[in-house]
């Protein structure tokens, strides 16, 4: 356990344990924090964690968690980790089992009163149109033949098919595709485990939310990425589903072999990982890459069916319910990058585990829409509470190879949350609170609990104030939708 | 032989997932209660299902660590894919490296807990006083 005496504070909200701390660390731990944060931080193993990445051959200037952090298995989350090109490590438990799983936020140009009203018949629409819950197959059902090119094309798959507009497209990390996807890097079981699985939304704290967007912050930016406020918008959290899971077991197991090889001590077997350049790096980030499209495309068939939602619940009522897309980000993912390290331009793989890529102003890789305002940062809160979109800065480019927080970050354990909370009651509270509930699992609802999670408006001030993140927007929910 | 678990599981705390201490006075026991802990996890009413549906499992690992995860990881599969939940558990043969069973089970109604994945965190399987004891953590 790491305690207080163990690090320092270098800046207001970001504090270090120095390389020094254990002869195994190759650069020092730092993370983002406050005071009461930093509270919850210690009592869980998340600073041992974030340690242990530290000792990753290639790491580079200093390994990072964000004020989300909590514990994972692994890293933990809320990790950020850059190694460097062409020898440094890729760790498939640096990006998780759900690779690329992430958030899509959509808007309307609907007023809160227009769909009040309609409210129960859209809750229930998009319940009934967006599956969810273990074992609950897509619509799709592919062969095999075409869950490939899904997995190499992403949302290109998508558009051909009819689930994608080229505007939807445009505003998702990548463009929905990562090139190098190869779908012959992925076993067969794990392709047996998605082929039915496109356009599902899962278990656990995935969700669909309906919002409202409460209050705006930077007026010039909202507008900028088309937010305005009193309007109804949409956000999906899900990634990519069993195959997604598979890829990575498959992969933390074959490198469970190949680790012998390099010689080097593990602090903890699900660290393992291969060198970028060696055979198996590299049949892993194809692999995961193609994982990553069909979380690109997961999301993308759940937006269409939020748009048949929207149409069964809101046609002949409303004059427009047209659901157009902000952006989507990936908060589980590796990515080989180009960051300024010691004044040098370095090809590094960022691996962030529950921690969102935060591009600034500038960035070539950004929709021509954001270039110039910076990349939009989806960050959900718990159940119930406010949910923020940020934009990405300069300064998280130089601090945090273009990384910030996910999401509110977990701090009671789901054993704990099921027995602090009732399912029917909490469900009732969500209700009076003007939230409509649509869920499969009382038990699971919760879990997801709003006690069970850190304030997410303290964790966005961290990375406002940090400089690593601009605050934008804050939603307020008015309807959830869960497996 | 076929092997009938008595308690040898609980639920741990674990911030973000979910992971139980299993304990077991053999490796064979270990499987045994592991699987029935996983099963705990995904599965409220596990005493009405009646194990109709019979598989043949035959799974080789690297050491004995990634047998129990593979064995897990095996039987979260099948409920993922085919809500099926298996309840009997026969071992025909048991070594570090290789489990052969013949196990029973039946279609959940609903699984509460999705596994998503067996994960090799800390993960160590000691000889105790009470036989070896493990703890393991499940993405869920």
């Amino acid at each position: 356990m790491i305690n207080i005496r163990d690090f320092k504070q270098i800046e207001e909200y970001l504090y270090e344990v120095p390389a020094t701390f254990r002869k195994d660390m190759r650069v020092p731990a730092r993370f983002y924090s406050d005071p009461q944060l930093l509270h919850g931080v210690l009592g869980d193993r998340s600073l041992e964690q974030l340690v242990n990445t530290a000792t990753l051959p290639g790491v580079v200037k200093y390994v990072l968690a964000m004020p989300d952090l909590h514990q994972g298995y692994g890293f933990p989350i809320g990790g950020v980790v850059a190694t460097k090109l062409p020898d440094g490590a890729i760790s498939p438990g640096g990006v998780g089992y759900d690779i690329n799983c992430g958030v899509r936020l959509l808007a309307t140009h609907l007023d809160h009163d227009e769909v009040n009203p309609y409210i129960d018949d859209l809750a229930s629409a998009l319940y009934t149109n967006c599956p969810s819950g273990v074992g609950k197959g897509g619509s799709l059902g592919l062969q095999s033949k075409e869950l490939d090119q899904l997995l190499e094309t992403g949302t290109h798959w998508a558009l051909k098919r009819g689930y994608a507009t080229e505007s939807d497209i445009e505003r998702t990390e990548e463009s929905g595709c990562l090139e190098g996807a190869d779908a012959g890097k992925v076993s067969q079981r794990a392709k047996d485990r998605g082929k039915n699985q496109v356009g599902t939304l899962g278990a656990g704290n995935h969700f669909i939310e309906v919002d409202v967007v409460d209050k705006v912050l930077d007026d010039s930016a909202a507008r900028g990425i088309g937010l305005f406020p009193g309007k109804i918008a949409v956000q999906i959290h899900c990634g990519s589903r069993g195959l997604g899971h598979q890829v990575c077991g498959d992969y933390v197991k074959r490198f469970q072999k190949s680790i012998t090889k390099y010689g080097f001590q593990l602090p903890d077997r699900e660290l393992v990982y291969a060198p970028l350049s060696s055979p198996e790096g590299q049949d892993y980030l194809a692999a995961m890459k193609a994982a990553a499209n069909y979380a690109f495309v997961n999301r993308q068939v759940l937006t269409f069916h939020v748009r048949r939602g929207f149409e069964q619940a809101l046609a002949g009522k409303v004059k427009n319910y047209r659901v157009y897309q902000i952006y989507d980000i990936a908060h589980n993912m590796a990515k080989i990058e180009t960051h300024l390290i010691d004044g040098r331009k370095v090809e590094v793989c960022v691996h962030r585990k529950g921690a969102t890529r935060a591009f600034g102003p500038g960035s070539k890789v950004l929709p021509a829409a954001y270039r110039d305002i910076g990349q939009p940062v989806l960050v959900p809160g718990s159940m119930g509470t406010s949910s923020w979109v940020l934009l990405g800065t300069d300064s998280s480019m130089t601090q945090t190879f273009g990384s910030t927080c996910h999401g509110a970050g977990r701090t009671m354990s789901r054993k704990k949350a099921k027995k602090t909370v009732h399912g029917a009651g909490l469900r009732e509270t969500l209700e009076a609170a003007g939230i409509r509930v649509r869920a499969g699992s009382l038990p699971g609802l919760a879990e997801e609990a709003p006690i069970a999670y850190k304030d997410v408006n303290r964790v966005v001030n961290v990375v406002h104030a940090a400089g690593i993140a601009k605050m934008v927007a804050q939603l307020r929910p008015i309807a959830v939708i869960k497996g | 032989m076929e092997s009938h678990h008595k308690i040898g599981f609980r639920e741990i705390e674990h911030t973000a997932d979910a992971a139980l201490k299993v304990y077991g006075d053999t490796f064979e026991q270990l499987l045994l209660n592991a699987a029935c802990g996983m099963n705990s996890l995904m599965v409220k009413d596990i005493d009405v299902l009646i194990p109709r549906i019979k598989k043949y499992i035959d799974i080789e690992a690297q050491d004995t660590e990634s047998l129990l995860v593979e064995w897990l990881s095996e039987l979260a599969f099948w409920a993922e894919t085919e809500l099926l939940v298996f309840t009997r558990f026969n071992f025909l043969k048991v070594t570090t490296v290789r489990v052969q069973a013949m196990v029973a089970g039946a279609r959940a109604k609903n699984i509460e807990k999705h596994i998503k994945a067996v994960t090799y965190h800390d993960l160590k399987i000691i000889k105790s006083a009470r036989g070896l004891e493990t703890t393991i953590v499940f993405d869920v």
